[in-house]
């Protein structure tokens, strides 16, 4: 189980522009958990719970780039 | 004295067991050998790379400089030439011998060239490695027109490339919808009206008789079974792998589409392993032996081999596996093994959703999920769990599917 129990939560901002520097992974590498958050939160205004290894500054390719932002 | 362990590849399974070792063997020497000019990338990434979405630098997972912090000595450049299962070592293609304790393949395969006239003309292109991926972005990018070949799930990235970089392109498929031995007609549609919006058009009945070519050698159009000329200054093979089992021919290792392995990934001899797209492997969810391709695959692979190589018996591999596209506004994912099974299930759950459920024996073994992704893990569950759904087929096509939906198993 990935779920931190930070009090932070996480939201999934849509992203064009990808950083050198940033983390991308892809969606089949992340845990059932991470995905189903992704899954979730990707096109939406919600938040949710702070998960796993995705990080703040993270970027995520599902059906678009997300970048994630924990506060 | 410490133990020996060499890895031949550094993909994922080569990579994530070598990771592995070095926790379980701390003293242990690792040897990581790889023919490739560089250190472990993202495979899965490399297609956003030649879609021109992504930047070189993210794709990087290791620097050199993370083998020297873990004291794996890796080899770059460097082509095992000959395995000497008898005297465990294996020699290079510069001379150079190593001896190990414990052997890991982790050797992968090599995509497959059409059998036609002018297969290897330049604009043809394979993908599988990050140079190939820099190849394709290069030529593609200077391309009006693109011919695709192969309808699978890499073939599909060839037909999302050409969409990105506004290639115009044309899909050949041998039968009548993409990925047949996976979906119907009526789901494959979905996904080839997604190609149509991106300005790459489905040709069903088709495939390649052979290629034209310039003066030059470079390819100009694709002339198919039936004599349409396709014309084309890029195009993509996907039809398949052929596994790198000529390093192994010699030995007494058994082959059968692969390296066949234990469900603890150890070959018929006993300090040789393998992990990855190489093994043929006794899969215990199933109850047969089976190869599997994925990236999160190869990965547990490589770590549950690195496992019993320091300790035999220590943990078995048992994975479903999954297998996303993401080329789209929508997503697709296919899991376990869709094609096989003696029978299937499927539905359209709403506007653009569609899945399809394979079963054998009454039990989930594969699937494809289109646009709603949701029931993946349900799905995922009842195969571990060998779950025999024969009579509630229905229960697994409603929209919002989860296990609880099922009547409670009985005792059998």
């Amino acid at each position: 189980m990935s779920l931190r129990d930070t009090g932070r939560r996480v939201r999934l901002r849509r992203t064009g522009r990808i950083p050198s520097d940033a983390g991308v992974r892809h969606y089949d590498e992340l845990s059932d958990d991470e995905q189903g958050v992704v899954r979730e939160l990707a096109g939406e205004p919600w938040t949710a719970p702070e998960i796993g290894e995705l990080d703040d500054g993270d970027v995520v390719k599902f059906t678009d780039y997300y970048l994630i932002r924990s506060r | 004295m410490s133990d020996s362990y060499v890895i031949i590849g550094d993909g994922i399974a080569g990579a994530s067991a070598a990771e592995t070792l070095r926790e379980e063997a701390p003293d242990a020497e690792i040897t990581v050998l790889t023919d490739e000019g560089e250190s472990l990338y993202n495979r899965i990434l490399i297609k956003e790379y030649a879609k021109g979405k992504l930047p070189e630098a993210p794709i990087s997972i290791h620097q050199e400089d993370w083998y020297d912090d873990h004291d794996v000595d890796l080899r770059l450049n460097t082509v095992v030439v000959d395995i000497d299962v008898e005297n465990d070592a294996v020699h290079t293609h510069d001379g150079e011998t190593f001896e190990y304790d414990s052997l890991l393949l982790a050797i992968g395969g090599t995509p497959q060239q059409l059998p036609v006239e002018n297969a290897d003309a330049d604009g043809i292109h394979h993908f599988w490695t990050f140079q190939d991926a820099r190849n394709i972005k290069e030529s593609v990018e200077g391309a009006e027109t693109g011919v695709i070949v192969g309808a699978g799930l890499l073939g599909i990235d060839f037909a999302a490339i050409c969409g990105a970089q506004d290639v115009e392109a044309k899909y050949l498929m041998r039968g009548d919808n993409w990925w047949r031995y996976a979906l119907s007609e009526e789901g494959a549609e979905i996904m080839h009206e997604a190609m149509r919006e991106r300005g790459v058009e489905p040709v069903f009945g088709s495939g390649v008789d052979h290629f034209e070519v310039d003066d030059d050698g470079r390819v100009e159009a694709a002339v198919d079974p039936n004599g349409e000329r396709h014309e084309c200054d890029f195009a993509g093979v996907a039809i398949g792998l052929n596994f790198n089992t000529e390093l192994v021919e010699d030995t007494p290792l058994a082959l059968d589409d692969g390296i066949v392995v234990d469900e603890f990934m150890r070959t018929d001899i006993d300090n040789v392993f393998a992990a990855g797209d190489i093994t043929t492997f006794n899969d215990l969810i199933l109850g047969e032996r089976a190869k599997n391709g994925s990236w999160g695959s190869a990965k547990e692979q490589g770590t549950i081999a690195a496992r019993n190589m320091v300790e035999y018996g220590s943990e078995a591999f048992e994975w479903v596996s999954s297998y996303s596209i993401t080329h789209f506004d929508f997503p697709f994912l296919s899991f376990g093994h869709p094609t096989l099974g003696e029978d299937s299930v499927e539905a359209t759950t709403a506007d653009g959703e569609w899945r399809r459920v394979a079963l054998k024996d009454g039990k989930v073994v594969g699937g494809v999920l289109i646009g709603d992704l949701s029931p993946q893990s349900a799905f995922k569950q009842l195969m571990r769990e060998g779950r025999d759904v024969s009579d509630q087929t229905d229960a697994l096509m409603e929209p919002g599917f989860s296990v609880d939906d099922l009547a409670a198993p009985t005792e059998q």
